[in-house]
């Protein structure tokens, strides 16, 4: 065990704070914070209910709270977000559902979407080289979403995106249509409903 | 099969409860509540009252630990509080101060 890999099992809950400098993965139960410099991974079936600053976030469970990342917050198809993203990069797959705002930080508004220039590389963010193949594109087609200008132009571009999309499947088509307005809407929804 | 594994350079504040095995190599203060069994490795740090089913000590336990199995303080596991457990073991080389109870 000389690669530090920490795993919050299934069966297992932890209710206060927790931090460090290795990846984690959540496949149990996290209440209270979370303080990493490196990537936070909930699996499918995890469930954090905490204020998290981190370096990547990867959802795929359940995210209750709000989320400062200093590279890239992605949530992905069966992932579930309530809170505040805070993330120079911010992607929200096809059938992920979100409800909160996002801050990307500062950026030209008069840049088109392709040319913002970031900080941070978007080759980079995929360290582990698994899973998903984090197609460049993907981060992209997100950043035309900005929070401050909720009625951009998202669904066009997610539909668009959706067929090559090489994870495509029976679900990812029967909803395609639904996520799109909960993205455009992102900024707005935020105090309407009960949070 | 999962376990739970807290890294080395993970500190966590608070209290751990579960039902599958837990494996401490990083810092835990605290509680910490488990059916199963607990393994704090060389580079672990508790500072909590453990209750749990089995506990290995390999690395630094400050608390109590309550056991309904079996508690063992390897050699080079440092064990500092009451222990109470129907077995308990202390290898030579291991290092304990507090009261042992094996009444169970």
């Amino acid at each position: 065990m000389t690669e530090p890999i920490t795993v919050i099992g299934t069966k297992t809950m932890i209710n206060g704070n927790l931090e460090g400098d290795e990846d984690l993965t959540v496949e149990g139960h996290v209440e209270g914070s979370i303080n990493l410099s490196k990537t936070l991974t909930v699996e499918v079936g995890g469930v954090v209910r905490a204020n998290i600053n981190v370096r990547n976030a990867i959802i795929s469970g359940v995210l209750v709270g709000n989320v400062e990342a200093q590279e890239a917050v992605h949530i992905t198809e069966q992932g579930r977000v309530v809170g505040d993203i805070t993330s120079p990069r911010v992607i929200l797959v096809d059938g992920s559902s979100f409800r909160g705002s996002i801050d990307m930080g500062d950026f030209n508004i008069e840049t088109t979407p392709g040319e913002i220039q970031r900080s941070t590389p978007v080759t980079k963010y995929q360290e582990d080289g698994e899973e998903k193949e984090a197609p460049a594109r993907a981060p992209t087609r997100v950043r035309t979403v900005p929070a401050r200008r909720p009625a951009a132009r998202p669904a066009p571009s997610r539909s668009s995106r959706a067929p090559s999309k090489s994870t495509a499947k029976k679900k990812s088509t029967k909803r395609k249509k639904p996520p799109a307005p909960k993205v455009r809407s992102v900024g707005k929804t935020r105090g309407k409903k009960k949070r | 099969m999962t376990n739970t594994v807290i890294g080395s350079s993970i500190v966590i504040d608070g209290e751990i409860s579960g039902e599958e095995d837990l494996v401490i190599q990083g810092t835990v203060k605290g509680r910490i509540v488990l059916k199963e069994n607990v393994f704090v490795e060389q580079s672990g740090v508790v500072e909590a009252d453990i209750e749990t089913n089995n506990i290995e000590v390999s690395g630094q336990v400050t608390g109590n630990i309550v056991a309904t199995d079996k508690v063992e303080i390897t050699a080079g596991g440092r064990a500092i509080g009451d222990i109470k457990a129907p077995r308990i073991l202390i290898a030579d080389g291991a290092i304990f101060k507090g009261n042992v109870d094996m009444d169970a």
